[in-house]
């Protein structure tokens, strides 16, 4: 069944837009291709995709390999800010940038905000 | 150096040739999943892929043609089959409303796994899925259904169409 990639689209353009040092957000699938993305000029959406399933992937396999369970946020801190890579249940991993002047914990409500509306899309 | 076809003189190295052994294909493959994962090495393997079958269908001139168009299967048995790089043979390729199908025999994928192995295609994959993707104009989701390695006499890749 094709996946409504438009909705998923303004979902993401909406949370980038209105979310305040947001600077990007993917949507991809758990295989490496991009469903929607709002990202900053210059990042090669298909790279971006296959890049943040992997990193989940071997997020999980850290997990798994080093006793600490399931995954379901890869954390990225970088000094010119954050990578955020949120799992979406089986069908998708949404990974959101924001810059440095972030607030980690309103980034991380609107993340849960943003997973919560696109699973509903998804399913 | 157009590199959808490889040519039967030695261009890319003068003493050894333009092919390299599926053993050290393999070996990089089993090696690639024991460092990332299974899961983590075919997203990147499949993605290797898709951006080669881009290139091929490119370079094809088969971009946004349609799977019906004439002679695509010739074409890519002979960038991929024995005239080319000898990735895989597409033997045919059958496209519903809903997906397109593809078959495929003697996949780099699958050579040298004894029968019942439960290995799938990943760079293969990618690599027909990018072909698709580039002739269709759209974008795909490719899964595979059916594997030589598990009684069938081909592999079979089903596409999906995401958007």
């Amino acid at each position: 069944m094709a996946i409504n990639t438009e909705k998923l689209g303004i979902v993401l353009q909406n949370f980038v837009t209105a979310t305040s040092d947001v600077q990007g957000a993917a949507l991809v699938t758990p295989d490496g291709l991009p469903l929607a993305a709002s990202l900053p000029g210059g990042m090669d959406e298909e790279r971006v995709s296959a890049m943040s399933a992997a990193m989940l992937s071997l997020g999980e396999r850290i997990g798994q390999e080093l006793a600490r369970g399931g995954v379901d946020r890869i954390y990225v801190e970088g000094d010119k800010g954050y990578g955020i890579l949120t799992s979406c249940g089986e069908d998708a991993v949404l990974l959101v940038l924001a810059d440095q002047k972030a607030k980690q914990g309103v980034l991380m409500l609107e993340i849960k905000r943003a997973v919560a509306e696109i699973k509903l899309i998804l399913n | 150096m157009s590199t959808v076809a490889i040519p039967a003189t030695n261009q890319l190295r003068p003493e050894l040739g333009d092919f390299s052994s599926i053993i050290c294909f393999k070996a990089l493959v089993v090696g690639t999943e024991e460092a990332l994962g299974e899961k983590a090495a075919a997203i990147a393997l499949m993605a290797a892929g898709r951006t080669r079958g881009r290139q091929v269908a490119e370079q094809l001139n088969l971009t946004g043609k349609g799977i019906a168009s004439e002679g695509i299967i010739a074409l890519l048995q002979a960038a991929l089959g024995k005239e080319g790089t000898r990735l895989c043979i597409v033997e045919k390729i059958v496209e519903t409303e809903e997906s397109i199908t593809v078959y495929c025999r003697e996949t780099i994928c699958s050579a040298g796994e004894p029968a019942g192995s439960p290995r799938k295609l990943t760079f293969t994959l990618g690599a027909i899925q990018g072909v698709m993707e580039q002739v269709t104009g759209k974008r795909l989701r490719g899964k595979q259904t059916e594997s030589v390695l598990r009684g069938s006499s081909y592999d079979v890749i089903e596409f999906d169409v995401i958007s």
